[in-house]
């Protein structure tokens, strides 16, 4: 089982995932929590959420636009964000785009390339659940996200920029 | 004619392969004539699995010049030198009988009558 | 000039602490190079021919004697005795070995400097006017809007992957000295009808294979809607930008493939999403850094200076400095003086360690702390009163620096090239030197006025040939060094792509060349006409038959 690390109240830690991701070709399982890609979820979604017995997330490729999403945001528990290779940085702005514009509560899950030295970006961008490549421990992460005291510009997350800690 | 180079990762020295070591000097690397294309090869794949000890592990190509062996191209016979604009920095400032012939070389580079050269990929 | 507070020291401090892992991840082999090859660049630290080189920051080339002399420091400590200033007013070291990197980073850290994002496909460096705060033409000082920019872009969550790298720069008066219309982003400051102040925006200049002048996307930005016009711009180069082929992944390709209209209409429309309050810099920040650059003690002088007159009148040496080398100040009785690093026979751009320490304490016993490096790689002291200038130009006399060829023939840009750069087809330096030792003759350089030479080892144009009066690009012709010149390239508020003259040149012939177009020009020129403009009025075909119609 791939193992998933979450960001709860700020703390990470080891989770089960209880998603499968469901490839394109192969035949969604009966039962169980399932992420599709955006075109099976276009096709399919409706149905499946309609049964009302499972959650359901979409996995967004970097050159696919989450606004397409906007619509059915509330219904979906995770949204995926892939990262084909961690220099592709299309997801930093899908992430806060679904945080800050769609107000999206669920899930933002990075899957791919992902590496604990991004971990401050991809947390800042609203990410709360990351599927390390690099074999990251939740302590990893957690360490290597918070490597920075201050910050200097608004993102998703709540902390305080450095002008605010200056004014106060 | 081959040779084989790297750059040390820790400091970013130009190095070459002799006989599964890295030396500094370019004329104290192994040659590897035409007939020993595998052991390049083989050679190349050691550098490359050595990710802590070199970066950017490559064959370059060498040719004839005043009885010696030189690389072809201009970029490795710096590299191999050091920067033509100041000659008490780099390899070159060793002197020597290598680094007067690596220098002469360059002027058989620059010759009409010249050689099909090939560029390092 | 802009303190650093706690919070800007902790940061710095964060920062090399954070590479210092890094490389200690990298070294155990915990990090591959392919992982750590953009790590290391966000901190400046590229791999070269010879050893590793590291770009440090020197943010809108404002650099304090502190810094200056630290920078001395980790020449003498860590490299080779010297520094090379750069196109884009930052400083190269040529011979770091990575174990001191961080060893490195934190001696920069402990005097407020840093090697953040000089390189890899973030934003960089935001570059400005070397006169900016000495010179009567600003509307503005731009350094505020730099400063701005610097801290909101360092280590920003969203864009520090971009498709490549992201160059702005910003310029406050009509005389650009920044290459604005050649950068990814180029902010002019203007007055709006009102007196308001704002930004015409310039996006998807550039040069490399592909130059452009940029298109104005808007017209009038104003001040207080910087930042998040700046949001709406990378957002939308972020999320559309290629990223299949390095070569066609700057955001100029973007502009130009939608075309300037639309992609304003883009980034309008993104921009029209953002929350203003969340995304724009509060205004009591703004006055924060703003008065941090209007705090220098001017004194009221008048306006003549006898001692400078009877300088000039005795001394043909300091009169021909000042012809060259000095610029008026905005206030009277000061002046502001440019630092020549393109002596004869030493490397264009490049400072020696006690140079460094030379104007380091210039700066601080004559010119209020403030040393300014420009995109030509020279320095300028902005502020000198007119009654030092004798002794400061004898003490840069004394250390080379006071060689009076600014703008002039002799005063190239040249890239480091294929001495150095990895990324060289040719080398540039000796190209360089060989040409101005054609024109050592300062009475003829004088003659022959302002002419800007720019050479570039390769099509990456780190010497901006494009927007040269003559540029110079060094190719690979079947292993052999061979240079394409072309003519009439500006990067200043005219701003224009330089035309191909003719084929390549082999090396020993460059410096001939040059000195045929410089004969074709002034054969042609009429009163007060520079090089470019002659070549502006008569076109490229008397310049070609001057160096090809001799040709063998």
């Amino acid at each position: 089982m791939p193992k998933l690390i979450e960001l709860v109240e700020g703390q990470a830690r080891w989770a089960e995932d209880a998603f499968v991701f469901v490839a394109d070709e192969d035949a969604i399982p009966d039962t169980g929590d399932v992420i599709l890609t955006l075109a099976r979820f276009e096709a399919e979604g409706d149905a499946l959420l309609a049964s009302n017995s499972r959650r359901v997330g979409v996995r967004i490729e970097p050159d696919q636009e989450v606004e397409v999403l906007a619509y059915d945001l509330p219904r979906l528990a995770v949204v995926a964000l892939a990262f084909p290779k961690y220099r592709d940085g299309r997801a930093y702005s899908s992430a806060r785009l679904l945080r800050e514009r769609f107000g999206y509560q669920g899930q933002v899950r990075a899957v791919g390339d992902v590496l604990r030295e991004q971990a401050g970006f991809m947390v800042r961008c609203g990410f709360d659940a990351f599927e390390p490549a690099d074999g990251a421990t939740p302590e990893a992460w957690s360490k290597a996200a918070s490597r920075f005291r201050h910050v200097y510009q608004r993102a998703v997350d709540a902390r305080p920029v450095a002008f605010e800690e200056r004014a106060s | 004619m081959k040779a084989i180079t790297a750059n040390r990762l820790i400091d970013g020295e130009v190095v070459f392969w002799k006989s599964g070591q890295w030396v500094d000097r370019f004329g104290d690397a192994q040659l590897f004539d035409d007939h020993h294309a595998a052991d390049v090869e083989a050679a190349v794949a050691t550098g490359k699995s050595q990710p802590t000890v070199v970066v950017d592990v490559y064959p370059i190509d060498l040719v004839q010049s005043g009885g010696r062996w030189a690389p072809l191209s201009y970029r490795e016979r710096i590299r191999a030198l050091g920067p033509t604009n100041e000659p008490t920095h780099g390899k070159q400032v060793e002197g020597g009988d290598v680094v007067e012939a690596l220098r002469h070389a360059s002027g058989a580079a620059r010759s009409t009558g010249r050689v099909d050269l090939i560029r390092r990929k | 000039m802009y303190q650093y507070d706690l919070i800007d020291k902790e940061f710095l401090a964060d920062r090399s602490a954070e590479f210092r892992g890094q490389v200690a991840r990298r070294l155990s082999g915990e990090l591959t190079e392919d992982q750590f090859k953009p790590l290391r660049l966000m901190n400046g630290l590229y791999l070269q021919l010879h050893a590793y080189m590291l770009r440090v920051a020197i943010p809108y080339g404002s650099l304090n004697p502190t810094q200056a002399r630290r920078l001395a420091q980790i020449a003498r400590d860590y490299d080779k005795g010297y520094g090379h200033f750069t196109t884009r007013q930052n400083i190269q070291f040529n011979w770091i070995k990575l174990k001191d990197a961080p060893e490195i980073l934190d001696k920069l850290a402990e005097v407020d400097l840093h090697a953040i994002q000089t390189s890899g496909n973030c934003i960089r460096n935001t570059t400005s006017d070397p006169y900016a705060g000495a010179t009567a033409e600003e509307v503005d000082d731009p350094r505020v809007w730099c400063e701005v920019i610097r801290q909101w872009s360092t280590l920003h969550p969203e864009f520090s992957f971009l498709p490549r790298k992201f160059k702005i720069a910003i310029t406050a008066s009509a005389k650009d000295r920044t290459a604005a219309k050649v950068h990814d982003i180029g902010l002019l400051l203007r007055q709006g009808r009102d007196g308001q102040l704002g930004f015409e925006v310039i996006v998807g200049g550039g040069q490399g294979r592909t130059p452009y002048v940029g298109p104005t996307i808007k017209q009038f930005l104003p001040t207080d809607r910087l930042l998040s016009y700046l949001e709406a711009i990378l957002r939308v180069y972020n999320r559309h930008g290629r990223r299949d082929n390095i070569y066609k992944a700057r955001i100029k390709i973007l502009v130009a493939a939608l075309g300037a209209e639309e992609f304003a209409r883009q980034v309008e429309e993104e921009w029209s999403k953002i929350d203003a309050a969340r995304a724009d810099l509060p205004a009591p920040e703004l006055a924060r850094i703003r008065a941090a650059f209007a705090t220098t003690p001017f004194k009221t002088l008048p306006a003549r200076s006898e001692t400078f007159e009877a300088a000039k009148a005795s001394d043909a040496a300091f009169a021909r400095f000042v012809r060259n080398n000095v610029r008026p100040h905005k206030l009277p009785g000061y002046a502001i003086v440019e630092i020549s690093l393109k002596a004869q026979e030493q490397t264009p751009g490049d400072a020696s360690a006690d140079q460094l320490d030379v104007v380091a304490d210039l700066a601080e016993r004559y010119g209020f702390n403030d040393l300014r490096v420009t995109h030509a790689q020279n320095l300028v002291l902005p502020h000198i009163k007119l009654d030092d200038l004798p002794t400061v130009f004898a003490a840069l006399q004394t250390a080379n620096l006071a060689t009076p060829n600014i703008d002039l023939v002799s005063d190239i840009i040249a890239c480091p090239g294929l001495d150095y750069c990895a990324l060289a087809n040719a080398r540039a330096i000796p190209i360089a030197q060989d040409i101005a030792r054609q024109f050592a003759d300062l009475d003829r350089a004088e003659q022959v006025g302002e002419l800007k030479i720019k050479i570039s080892g390769c099509i990456n144009a780190c010497g901006h040939h494009h927007v040269a009066h003559i540029g110079i690009l060094g190719v690979d012709k079947k292993g052999e060094e061979f240079y394409q010149l072309s003519l009439g390239g500006s990067g200043a508020e005219d701003a224009s792509i330089g035309k191909i003259l003719g084929p390549a040149l082999p090396a020993d012939k460059v410096a001939t060349a040059v000195d045929q177009l410089v004969g074709a020009y002034l054969a042609v020129r009429t009163d007060g006409e520079r090089f470019l403009d002659t070549y502006r009025r008569v076109g490229l075909e008397p310049f070609k038959e001057a160096v090809y119609a001799q040709a063998d």
